[in-house]
């Protein structure tokens, strides 16, 4: 298995879109933290809730986790290498999980990194206006939890792509859903008064689980629907690959 | 070995390969032949564990491909479609590969070695032609020094001295003990190669038969034409000849030219001419491929 993993490490690495991703995620968490730091209140300068914000700013990484797991499994059907990759490893099922152990890493290497990037910003900004950053156990919680779901999107983002297959449906369709779809679900649910159950869909569930917003499932309830959806499109994108024709 | 039984293959309403079986002996290499859309690259994907047979199994040195030990190291296999990343370079698509086979990387610039694209081995994919993106899935198939070799038309884009050393490294694997299946819509293209040849049509076999018996299909037949032509056509059927009547009072006999000069000699009939018909090795092909047709 670790071969296999080794092995989708270098797939990701040999195309130039890794750069891309990287910029992307880079781009999209030094504006995020340079924006909360930048619209701090005096009277928030210090504060927990405020690094809190700050921390959070980095899970923008978890977004692009997901589209680089969905894309890992699109791109091998989008240039058929998907042929060589089952003629090396003809159980699909290894093809799978090594796909969802190797974004699990990468995820988790992400989330790293932007929580280094989004604290280096905040304590130099925060330097230069005569504040610091402050830090205490519930902080640290919170870059766990960020991590965690970096983990979780990317591996959600496996089994999107291993379900849908074709690049641009599942790209589109995955960006819409968790934008749009979700909400309007939990829209139409709340005309019947069952808007809670708009809380289990797998983008809320992910949120409500990396804090990113309020109200919703509690941590340990969402981190488990959040597993729960992992796994289930997991197995549902290995129903779909197992048995299909690759002509 | 090889071994396909009773496969079945329906796409839809498509029967795209109909109960076909036969089987590869190591040792030899063996020509899957077909005209296009015969079903060769289907049974080919069935061999490789790439596609659900709707009935029957296939199997490689005795298992089916999926339950293979280590599939790359014991069969090497080539398909039609290229199944590089074209943002990849060859010699990173070839790194993938041993990577997730654990090869070691000295292999991989081995055989770009092997295949001569080590010029280009770091260039990416999108910019090979036809040619090196044939050589770069040969490199691909010989990855991992496979005994077994599975090869969809491996001779496309090739140039007549590619051709000619796949023709000399798959005599020399089957020399070494090695099995080889390749597949080809062109009989004389193969010809060459090939120690036995399976036809199939409409995905049905046609014929499985050593490649020195389809050349003798193709000895073919005389044209003899002479001023008495009724009485050597009467002469020639009475010896058991099979005579046809061509245009200008010329004869089509189904026989060596030798035997029907020394009847005509024996009974002092004049020949005005007398020459062997060779029938060419893809007229042969498109015989045997025409009688299912009409059948």
């Amino acid at each position: 298995m670790s071969a296999l993993v080794v092995a989708e490490f270098l797939k990701f690495r040999t195309t130039r879109s890794w750069i891309g991703f990287l910029l992307a995620a880079v781009a999209l968490t030094a504006i995020a933290a340079a924006g909360t730091v930048g619209s701090a209140r005096n009277d928030q300068l210090g504060t927990m809730a405020l690094s809190r914000d700050i921390v959070s700013s980095s899970v923008f990484t978890a977004f692009v986790a997901f589209l680089i797991g969905i894309m890992s499994v699109t791109t091998e059907w989008r240039h058929g290498t998907v042929t060589r990759t089952f003629l090396v490893t003809p159980r699909r099922g290894r093809v799978l999980i090594a796909k969802e152990l190797w974004i699990a890493l990468l995820a988790t290497v992400l989330a790293a990194l932007a929580i280094i990037l989004v604290l280096a910003i905040a304590v130099t900004w925060l330097a230069v206006e005569g504040s610091s950053l402050g830090l205490d156990g519930g902080v640290a919680g919170f870059v766990g939890r960020i991590v965690i779901a970096s983990v979780l999107w990317g591996m959600l983002g496996v089994g999107v792509g291993a379900v849908v297959q074709s690049q641009t449906p599942a790209l589109v369709g995955a960006i819409i859903w968790i934008l749009l779809v979700e909400a309007l679900i939990t829209a139409l649910l709340g005309l019947v008064d069952l808007e809670v159950v708009g809380e289990y869909l797998p983008g809320r569930a992910l949120s409500s689980f990396d804090g990113t917003v309020d109200g919703g499932l509690t941590m340990w309830a969402a981190g488990a629907v959040s597993l729960a959806w992992v796994v289930a499109l997991g197995f549902l994108g290995y129903a779909r690959m197992s048995r299909q024709d690759v002509t | 070995m090889i071994e396909v039984e009773g496969l079945t293959k329906r796409y839809g309403s498509t029967l795209a390969v109909d109960d076909l079986s036969f089987s590869v002996a190591p040792g030899s290499v063996t020509g899957f032949l077909g005209p296009n859309g015969a079903g060769k690259s289907t049974t080919l994907r069935a061999i490789l564990g790439l596609i659900r047979p709707d009935t029957g199994t296939t199997t490689v040195l005795g298992k089916a491909y999926r339950n293979l030990e280590r599939p790359i190291a014991q069969v090497g296999a080539l398909l039609e479609t290229f199944d590089a990343h074209p943002g990849r370079s060859g010699r990173n698509h070839l790194r993938v590969l041993a990577a997730a086979a654990r090869i070691p990387t000295p292999r991989v610039d081995e055989l770009l070695a092997l295949v001569e694209l080590t010029d280009s081995a770091r260039r990416r994919a999108k910019g090979y032609s036809l040619g090196m993106r044939q050589r770069l899935g040969l490199a691909a198939a010989l990855l991992g020094d496979p005994e077994v070799l599975v090869l969809d038309e491996p001779a496309n884009g090739l140039d007549p001295q590619g051709i000619r050393w796949l023709r000399d490294l798959l005599r020399a694997r089957a020399r070494d003990g090695g099995t080889v299946l390749i597949s080809s819509h062109v009989l004389a293209e193969v010809a060459q190669t090939v120690d036995e040849v399976v036809i199939i049509h409409r995905g049905k076999l046609i014929q499985h038969a050593a490649m020195a018996e389809v050349e003798a299909m193709a000895a073919g037949s005389t044209i003899v034409r002479s001023p008495d032509s009724d009485r050597l056509a009467g002469l020639l059927t009475q010896a058991g000849l099979d005579v046809g009547l061509l245009e200008g009072g010329r004869l089509n006999v189904a026989a060596p030219s030798e035997r029907v000069g020394e009847i005509a000699a024996a009974n002092g009939v004049v020949l005005h001419e007398l020459t062997t018909e060779r029938a060419t090795l893809e007229e042969v092909f498109l015989q045997l491929t025409a009688t299912v047709e009409s059948g």
